[in-house]
């Protein structure tokens, strides 16, 4: 869990000059007081961490930043120059870009294309050929080699956030606003990511780190900013703090609930919920992604997946829910042969759903929260009861502490944490049998995160629900899981109970 | 001076928009139509005024409510239905059918009721046909709503010269009157308005508001129209949805057909191409000023009907052709997605 700490710089050695400087800034949506006098310095050559829990802050001050919303308050300065910064085109012009919190690119068009576009908007041309080759160099040299020529549909959420960062190196940002854009790199090519970060930044260009990871922040921040219902709780050198102190501005006495032990084994059932034999399916790239796969989750019993990013975890997940095609073998639900019957008729059996691209797959951006939970046919067959879905809607919004207006904005005015906790509440909710899950707790605060293993530990202990958990995240795997399957290049290559699996062991299996 | 996306649509904009760009559509199109065909400002604004206060508009006007809400419900789940027009028309054949060739009205209750579904199942057949080629190929509706119009005046046509021709025409191609009993009841005091159209627009916006906002189905319409993906993942049968919803948006085409022969025609005359009024295009007007609101629909629907009725009197006072209707209905369109642009939008005006 805890990194060495060789990459931070000797920071305090350096004389540091604020190169952007935020002043007396605030935002208010409908609803919410986003930001409420904030005062933040970006100093040359520093690694600055943005902390805070979900709905903080933190986004909206680097999109205002970027010049995607402009502040009802306060000043921007740039190298001790007042500016404007009305839109990213003003941003790129200091230097300044950012990296969203949900990838913005084009999923028809191909990583160079991609960046081209991105480098068009912006006024800069560059041809394609130097394209590929500035892609091919510098994504070995950030961490993951990516090919220029592959469609970006065909790419995983982080590989997609990676592709961002190249085309930020590329506009030449000097600034860079990282917006929980690293926080699922594999471990290897996250060392890499760190540093190749130093170097920027020891060749004077500076970043803004947004993560809920906390080892993160201390593993790679000069310095540390903890936002907290808008406002500003601190700004600390990361040397003269410890990550239990950082937790308690982040979140105060909450922080107590923050926990990395193990969730006690649940008593499996001697029921099998699901079943997987010999699973072969296609990946996007016409090759097998899934080569064989035998899996079993009993009721009570959650089975996690531990792997990096694009050995099979995603097309195994969507082939047992239905969403994608099984080439060969079978999925068996409570001893129901469901092999290829379709979303719809194994949702309608009390199987929940966390997908992978929450945005896309989860929840639709533009309704309500009250809409999106009507819309599931788990919980509305043919005539909506409106009472019905607010009362549960109020549930949710409480039990999860959802941060918005009311229970009828639009979802995608919540913050990114916030649209997740929509969607795993309604999953939690539903499943009443299975839980399917790719990477449960991606983009929530640690407190929240942590809620909602133990929501899902509780879910396979007392209900009985089996649950099926694939994530990146090993910390999340070693909590929560009854039996830990390793993934590598579409096969399982190693199964271990939960209490006795050795991280080292796993991880080896992991890259091997 | 920059141009920032508002995070609020303005309020009463939804009212608001439709009603300034008809303004400022009318005065555009007056000016077009003083500029090239020399029509009197003046004229051509008296008109438009006693248009909007014109009886002979009201059956118009329920006509494209009617339509205007069959095109909402694919629109409010982006399929584009352009084929209003050929679902109408193939109502109108379903009930003529029934009318004409059938003992049916003899019990004439029961024949209207038969007139009209029968109308809603070929109308929503007609439609459902797009919308299978659209689930399952993936072949863009547009295209294919649009080709179907002309093959439905194709086969409407060929009945009406071939087995449907009348017995007592005087020489024209065009079928036998409806019986009078099968004939839909005149309002006193009224030639054009029948109950029977009265209450089908009053049902049609009445079980389509309900639809929309109280049903699973309804609700997953209106996903449809922003996150398809979303909906897959949740369980819902996607085709299903998309077939239904164009079929459902067919069907009330198809009873505003049926009405519109038990209501006005009483025949159908060979060609349809020079008989049909063209509601099924000018629907489309009526669907996209109500902003997809279906408490809209009616507003939109009485004004594009005023319009429409305005480009007539003037052709018959002489000032200028039937194009009239063309200029002062595409004007309009023009201006309201013009203002709809800016009304997302806010123009700051920023200190450099
Ligand atoms: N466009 C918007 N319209 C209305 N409210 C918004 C909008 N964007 C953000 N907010 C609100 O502002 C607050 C801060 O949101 P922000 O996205 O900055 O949080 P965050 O710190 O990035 O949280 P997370 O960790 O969940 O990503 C939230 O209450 C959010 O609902
Ligand atoms: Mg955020």
């Amino acid at each position: 869990m805890t990194e060495s700490k060789a990459y931070n710089s000797n920071f305090s050695l350096k004389i540091n000059t604020p190169i952007v400087s935020v002043k007396n800034i605030s935002k208010r949506f409908p609803g919410a007081v986003a930001l409420d006098n904030v005062n933040f310095d970006i100093l040359e050559g520093e690694v600055h961490a943005l902390l805070g829990e979900n709905g903080a802050g933190k986004s909206t001050l680097v999109k205002i930043l970027y010049g995607i919303y402009s502040p009802d308050k306060g000043e921007i300065y740039v190298r001790g120059r007042r500016v404007r910064i009305n839109s990213p085109k003003d941003a790129i012009k200091h230097g300044i870009v950012m990296v969203s919190q949900i990838p913005q690119i084009i999923d028809r068009l191909t990583v160079a294309e991609n960046i081209i576009l991105g480098l068009e908007k912006y006024g800069l041309t560059s041809r394609i050929s130097e394209v590929r080759d500035f892609i091919k160099v510098k994504s070995k040299e950030v961490g993951i080699a990516v090919d220029p020529d592959i469609e970006v549909w065909k790419l995983s959420y982080t590989q997609k956030q990676l592709v961002e960062i190249l085309r930020a190196l590329l506009i030449g940002a000097r600034i860079l606003l990282l917006d929980e854009a690293i926080t699922f790199l594999p471990l290897i090519e996250k060392r890499k990511f760190y540093k190749f970060i130093r170097n920027f930044v020891d060749e004077g260009g500076s970043v803004v780190l947004i993560t809920h990871k906390i080892y993160e922040a201390m593993d790679i921040a000069d310095r540390i900013t903890v936002l907290r219902q808008g406002r500003v709780v601190g700004t600390v050198r990361r040397d003269e703090v410890s990550p239990d102190d950082v937790r308690k501005m982040m979140f105060a006495e909450k922080s107590a609930q923050i926990t990395y032990e193990r969730l006690p084994t649940s008593k499996p059932r001697d029921v099998v919920a699901l079943e997987i034999r010999d699973l072969w399916v296609m990946g996007d790239y016409g090759v097998h992604a899934v080569k064989g796969v035998n899996l079993t989750v009993k009721a009570g019993e959650v089975v996690g997946i531990a792997g990096i990013a694009g050995n099979g975890q995603k097309e195994l997940i969507q082939a047992v829910i239905g969403l994608r095609k099984v080439e060969k073998g079978n999925i068996m639900l409570y001893s129901e042969d469901v092999t290829n019957k379709g979303v719809a008729k194994i949702r309608v059996k009390g199987v929940g759903y966390i997908p992978d691209q929450p945005a896309r797959f989860g929840v639709s951006l533009d309704n309500n929260i009250e809409e999106n939970l009507a819309m599931l046919p788990a919980i509305t067959r043919r005539i909506i009861k409106w009472g019905a879905v607010r009362e549960l809607a109020r549930k949710l919004i409480n039990e999860f502490n959802i941060l918005t207006p009311s229970s009828k904005a639009p979802v995608k005015l919540l913050s990114g944490g916030n649209i997740m906790k929509v969607l795993v509440s309604r999953e939690l909710f539903v499943a009443k049998r299975l839980l399917v899950a790719y990477n449960p707790t991606r983009t929530l605060d640690e407190v929240t995160a942590i809620m909602v293993r133990k929501i899902i530990k509780e879910k396979a202990a007392k209900d009985g629900v089996g649950v099926l958990i694939a994530s990146e995240d090993l910390d999340e795997i070693f909590q929560i899981a009854d039996t830990i399957a390793v993934m590598n290049s579409g096969k399982i290559v190693g199964t271990f109970p939960g209490d006795k699996a050795n991280r080292d062991e796993v991880e080896r299996l992991m890259v091997m | 001076m920059v141009l920032v996306k508002r995070i609020k649509p303005l309020p009463l904009g939804g009212i608001l928009i439709p009603l300034l760009s008809i303004v400022i559509g009318i005065l555009i199109s007056t000016i077009i139509l003083y500029v090239i065909v020399g029509a009197s400002p003046i004229i051509t604004l008296s008109c438009v005024v006693s248009s909007l206060i014109s009886p002979e508009i009201v059956l118009t006007f329920l006509f494209l409510t009617i339509l205007g809400v069959a095109l909402l419900v694919a629109f409010s789940g982006s399929i584009w239905n352009i084929g209003a027009e050929g679902q109408l028309w193939l109502g109108t054949a379903a009930a003529a059918y029934v009318a004409l060739f059938t003992t049916l009205p003899q019990a004439p209750i029961v024949a209207k009721i038969v007139m009209v579904l029968l109308a809603m199942v070929l109308g929503g057949a007609w439609a459902a046909v797009a919308g299978i080629l659209r689930a399952y190929l993936n072949i863009d509706e547009v295209p294919v709503t649009l080709i179907m119009n002309y093959i439905a005046y194709y086969v409407i046509n060929y009945l009406v010269r071939g087995p449907w021709l009348g017995k007592e025409t005087w020489g024209y191609i065009r079928t036998d009157m409806i019986p009078d009993q099968v004939k839909f009841v005149l309002i006193p005091g009224s030639t054009t308005i029948t109950y029977e159209v009265l209450i089908l627009a009053v049902l049609t916006i009445a079980l389509t508001y309900f639809m929309l906002k109280y049903t699973a189905l309804g609700l997953r319409i209106r996903i449809l129209g922003s996150n398809p993906d979303a909906l897959k993942a949740a369980g819902v049968n996607v085709r299903a949805l998309i077939i239904t919803a164009l079929a459902i948006s067919g069907a009330i085409a198809g009873a505003m057909g049926a009405a519109q022969l038990a209501g006005y025609l009483h025949r159908i005359s060979y060609p349809i191409e020079s008989h049909t009024a063209n509601y099924g295009y000018t629907a489309i007007l009526v669907a996209w000023l109500s902003m997809l609101d279906i408490r809209a629909i009616p507003i939109a629907a009485y004004i594009v009907s005023a319009l429409y009725q305005a480009g007539i009197s003037m052709q018959i006072a002489g000032v200028s052709g039937a194009s009239a209707t063309y200029v002062f209905i595409g004007t309009v369109l023009l201006t309201f997605t013009v203002l709809r642009v800016f009304s997302e939008y806010t123009i700051k005006i920023v200190r450099r």
